[in-house]
């Protein structure tokens, strides 16, 4: 009680909190069956493939359809291999009771079943009025992301990250150099290298490019490879894109 | 005002250390105050490619260290008095260079050098970076196959980002140029090489010449002479031709087949080359 009158000081002149909304967005991983090795080597590819996909991203994880997470230990087990990946796991979604009260014993936050659209809205807001009118008023609208401009040749060990908005590359994309945008990817030059769009889980991105010799195409996750492009494959002036969930690869003549 | 030119490739044995000789005797032989320095610290070739080898008493690293002086590290060619050849050391390693050494060092040459070519070693670790940090332009050494092109390709992305030059950030930029090395038209026209336009299309820079495979290249190492003294074989001509575009002639760069490959038959017929 000796320092009641201070605090009762400090009370009326500056607060010593204050308290703000915020607004992030997160990255939600789904897993599906059980987090065995399976699941870590599906992961550890992924992370290879864009390693700056996860870099400082919030990573929720949505146990949905997750098997095998029964008790604090087994939560405790899966949020420490994917911490040793580095991933700022800050949360379950979509669980049980069980699962919920696992995650508040190890300091998790437990949201309800989440959506996983808004990320998709952050990137393009304004992009489908009719959705906006659907979704509940809790997302915020941002200004339009600005498109990131590359006007030098991307090299090979080279990469391009357009956190948030388009990527438009006016030149070459050298075999070996990674170009990834939140959005869309433009390059106006022949693409040899890998090309990932819609990184933040934007189905609706897609890639163009003058000529493909790409080593890898990639729309929010689903990907295919050279190896997965055959002969018929077009190669002058193309455009790619999610239908459902494969991705097309269109000639744009 | 002197020019720091790095030779450089990111794959090793596609020919920077022969083309570092020749570029800097064409240009000696043009008149013009040169001095190679040989960056491939641990691994020292120049010296021997250049006939000089057994008068090295000090190097580089000791120069970086303050055990010895420049003039002392100095070789004067005995052919070309304008050339000066600043050996390494064979005994260190790469640590032993550092970028405050490196840039006093290049800081007095350029008091008394017209050109100063820096022989990078291969890869892209700190003797590599180190060699081009500091550079004005870039003869980029490529061989006409993939895995040559795509190291290349490397090496430029390097050379636009992590050069002093690069890093001053308003625009400047190390002015990189092609010289595709080992090139054979016939093989290449067979479709068991890259062609030219293949290169250029992936790297997207100038040509500064094209050296044709050639058995007086290996001769002239081995008996420690710059190959573009050797005015007789088809690779010494090209690279006195790349010398002259580097000086800014613009002659039309061509392929050529090297002499020595040319078939019995047709040395007899008067044709080929």
């Amino acid at each position: 009680m000796h320092n009641g009158s201070r605090t009762a000081q400090s009370v009326a002149s500056v607060r010593p909190l204050q308290i703000r909304g915020r607004f992030l967005t997160a990255v939600a991983l789904h897993l599906e069956g059980h987090p065995d090795h399976a699941f870590m080597d599906a992961l550890d590819m992924r992370l290879r493939q864009t390693p700056r996909f996860f870099q400082d991203a919030p990573v929720v994880i949505d146990l949905e359809k997750a098997q095998g997470i029964d008790s604090t230990a087994d939560l405790m087990a899966l949020i420490e291999s994917l911490r040793a990946r580095r991933l700022a796991v800050i949360g379950i979604q979509s669980g049980d009771d069980v699962q919920a009260q696992a995650a508040g014993e190890i300091g998790l936050v437990a949201l309800a079943a989440g959506r996983d659209a808004p990320l998709e809205r952050v990137s393009r807001p304004g992009k489908r009025p009719a959705a906006a009118a659907a979704t509940p008023p809790a997302v915020v609208e941002q200004p339009p992301a600005p498109a990131r401009l590359i006007t030098q040749p991307v090299r090979s060990g080279q990469t391009v990250f357009a956190d948030r908005g388009d990527l438009i590359v006016v030149g070459p994309v050298s075999s070996g150099a990674e170009v990834i945008a939140a959005g869309n990817i433009h390059i106006y030059g022949r693409l040899r290298g890998r090309a990932l769009a819609g990184v933040n889980g934007d189905t609706s991105a897609r890639i163009f490019c003058n000529a493909l010799d790409a080593e890898l195409l990639a729309i929010a996750g689903l990907y295919r490879t050279s190896e997965q492009m055959g002969t018929d494959t077009p190669r002058q002036h193309v455009q790619a894109w999610l239908d459902g969930d494969r991705l097309q690869i269109e000639s744009l003549k | 005002m002197s020019k720091v030119i790095v030779v450089t490739s990111g794959k090793g044995g596609v020919g920077k250390t022969t083309s570092s000789a020749a570029i800097s005797a064409g240009l000696a032989m043009r008149g013009h105050k040169t001095v190679v320095i040989d960056f491939d610290v641990g691994l020292r070739n120049l010296d021997m490619i250049m006939g000089c080898e057994r008068r090295v008493v000090f190097d580089f690293i000791n120069v970086i260290q303050g055990d010895a002086k420049l003039k002392q590290a100095l070789i004067k060619d005995r052919r070309l008095e304008n050339l000066s050849i600043l050996p390494t050391s064979q005994t260190r390693d790469k640590d032993a260079l550092t970028k405050e050494g490196v840039k006093a060092v290049l800081d007095e040459l350029r008091e008394d050098f017209d050109y100063i070519i820096c022989d990078s070693p291969a890869g892209i670790e700190r003797g590599a970076h180190l060699a081009m940090y500091y550079a004005d332009e870039a003869i980029v050494v490529t061989n006409p196959e993939v895995s040559s092109v795509r190291d290349s390709d490397r090496v430029l992305g390097l050379l636009n980002s992590k050069s002093a030059l690069a890093e001053k950030g308003d625009g400047s930029a190390v002015k990189a140029q092609l010289l595709l090395t080992r090139f054979d038209p016939a093989r290449s026209a067979r479709g068991e090489m890259m062609s030219v336009e293949d290169v250029l299309e992936i790297l997207a820079i100038p040509l500064l010449g094209i050296i044709p495979e050639s058995s007086s290249v290996l001769k002239a190492s081995n008996e420690g002479m710059p190959v573009a003294l050797d005015e007789k074989s088809a690779a010494g001509r090209a690279y006195q031709d790349a010398v002259g575009r580097l000086l800014g002639e613009t002659t039309e760069v061509r392929a050529v087949q090297g002499e020595e490959r040319r078939g019995f038959f047709q040395r007899l017929l008067g044709r080929g080359g």
